[in-house]
């Protein structure tokens, strides 16, 4: 579904990618963890293209991303992205933020694409406020309206940057749940977080990174418990000291 | 002596009204076209794949730090040596055009660098084209900080094309230098044709000033 080849990539001289190799299975439930600066987002950023790389391939679902010759409206809506900072259009109600892309990508005809942005929003909780902007929520229904606006393209995959990162505590657990509830219903999902208790609860994998390179990857239980390298321990001892 | 000339001057009223005339011609065209232009220009200098950037930079950087009646000599006069042999009325266009542009392109530039490159990536993660991103998610929200200063550009450039009055396009500053060698009465003549361009002007700084406030909120 996701496959990273030999991938390199350098921000001038610091190589923040370092030769990455990486398998994501249809329906896997990936979680990148790592100190900052370590290149978790540049990892996730280069799936969809939002980055470009100086060596190696990826390859989501046999389109390999950085050819030129790739469709690359087709591959971006097969992959859904969320952001830390949740970037929904300030000029749109939840609802349109929702349906510019099905109506102006895919070409849905303007009510269906509302109707489906209906159930996104109904599915993220967040039913009753088709109609209002993004100034008027909060954090954390801000970032449930761009989860619902991601996967108003059905997306199989979906990308997740820290998503709560930004988030007041209080509201850490309704986009949390939410994307739990996405996790068993069977979407490609890599997820870039902190969260542990997300990772135990869904992840079937968990991925360390540290300066560009993946250090270590394993099953939730067994990376958080028995970690294998000692960059690893470290990490985990100061997430939890949090 | 002077209500003599004030008498002479309603008489030559039709001549300044045929100036404003030119002069609201020259503006308004002008405008339409450093808009479109200027849009462009500014949103094709704002997205940094186009190799052209810099060559846009030149461009507006030559255009803004030149004084506007050397342009206007140089397309009045000099292009026709290489070809381009233009009449007044299209050669002030055609200067105007290439000057406001310049000016244009800079406040649209400086408006859709003020949108957080995050807006873009959103966008485009979503599968918009590069144009799509612009028209829909881009351009709306830079508008907000492109509109005051675009609205005071064109007040600015309403009082340039009085410059179009060196290469003998008859607007209202040269209806008020040939008016001024018959009627000796320099403060009068002249004060009517700053009072004309105020007309003019006026409304649009008010709507400037309206676009600032509502903006600002
Ligand atoms: N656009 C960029 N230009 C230059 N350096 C960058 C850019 N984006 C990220 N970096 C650098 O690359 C490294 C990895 O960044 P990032 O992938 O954001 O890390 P993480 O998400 O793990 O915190 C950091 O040192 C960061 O400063
Ligand atoms: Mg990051």
């Amino acid at each position: 579904m996701i496959e990273f080849k030999g991938v390199n990539k350098w921000f001038d001289k610091l190589h923040v990618l370092n030769q990455i190799e990486l398998k994501v299975q249809k329906g896997e439930v990936l979680v990148v963890c790592g100190p900052s600066g370590s290149g978790k987002s540049t990892l996730i950023r280069c799936i969809n293209k939002l980055e470009p790389i100086q060596q190696g391939e990826i390859v989501v679902n046999g389109m390999s991303v950085h050819d030129s010759a790739t469709n690359l409206t087709k591959l971006r809506t097969e992959i859904g992205f969320v952001f830390q900072q949740f970037y929904l259009y300030p000029h749109m109600t939840a609802l349109q933020n929702i349906t510019l892309a099905p109506v102006n990508v895919k070409k849905i005809a303007k009510a269906e694409a509302e109707k489906i942005g209906r159930e996104k929003l109904d599915r993220v909780g967040l039913a009753e406020k088709a109609d209002a902007y993004p100034a008027q929520l909060s954090g954390g229904q801000q970032q449930r309206v761009a989860i619902a606006r991601g996967l108003a393209m059905s997306p199989e995959i979906m990308l997740f940057d820290e998503p709560t990162s930004a988030l007041d505590p209080e509201m850490i657990g309704e986009v949390l749940d939410v994307m739990v509830s996405l996790a068993s219903e069977g979407i490609t999902m890599c997820v870039v977080t902190h969260e542990m208790g997300f990772a135990k609860k869904v992840a079937d994998r968990v991925l360390f990174m540290d300066e560009g390179k993946i250090i270590e990857t394993g099953k939730p239980a067994d990376f958080f418990d028995h970690p294998q390298t000692e960059r690893a321990a470290d990490f985990i001892s100061k997430i939890l000291s949090h | 002596m002077t209500t003599f000339y004030f008498g002479r001057l309603v008489e030559m009223f039709p001549f300044f009204l045929s100036g404003l005339w030119m002069t609201t011609k020259v503006a308004f065209i002008s405008l339409i076209v450093c808009t479109l232009i200027g849009f462009v220009l500014g949103m094709l200098r704002a997205n940094d794949t186009f190799f052209f950037k810099h060559l846009i930079g030149v461009y507006v950087a030559l255009a803004r730090g030149t004084p506007f009646v050397v342009q206007i000599f140089i397309v009045f006069f000099i292009f026709p040596e290489w070809g381009l042999q233009l009449e007044p009325f299209p050669a002030a266009l055609l200067a105007m055009a290439i000057m406001g542009s310049a000016f244009i392109c800079e406040i649209v530039a400086g408006g859709i660098a003020s949108i957080p490159k995050g807006q873009w990536e959103a966008a485009a993660s979503s599968g918009l084209t590069k144009v799509q991103q612009l028209r829909f998610v881009i351009i709306p929200q830079a508008l907000k900080v492109i509109l005051p200063p675009l609205v005071g550009q064109y007040v600015l450039l309403i009082k340039d094309t009085s410059v179009v009055s060196v290469i003998g396009v008859m607007d209202l500053t040269r209806v008020g230098w040939v008016t001024v060698m018959r009627i000796p009465e320099g403060l009068m003549v002249f004060a009517l044709v700053g009072l004309l361009y105020f007309a003019i002007s006026y409304p649009l700084i008010l709507l400037s000033n309206y676009l600032e406030r509502k903006m600002a909120r």
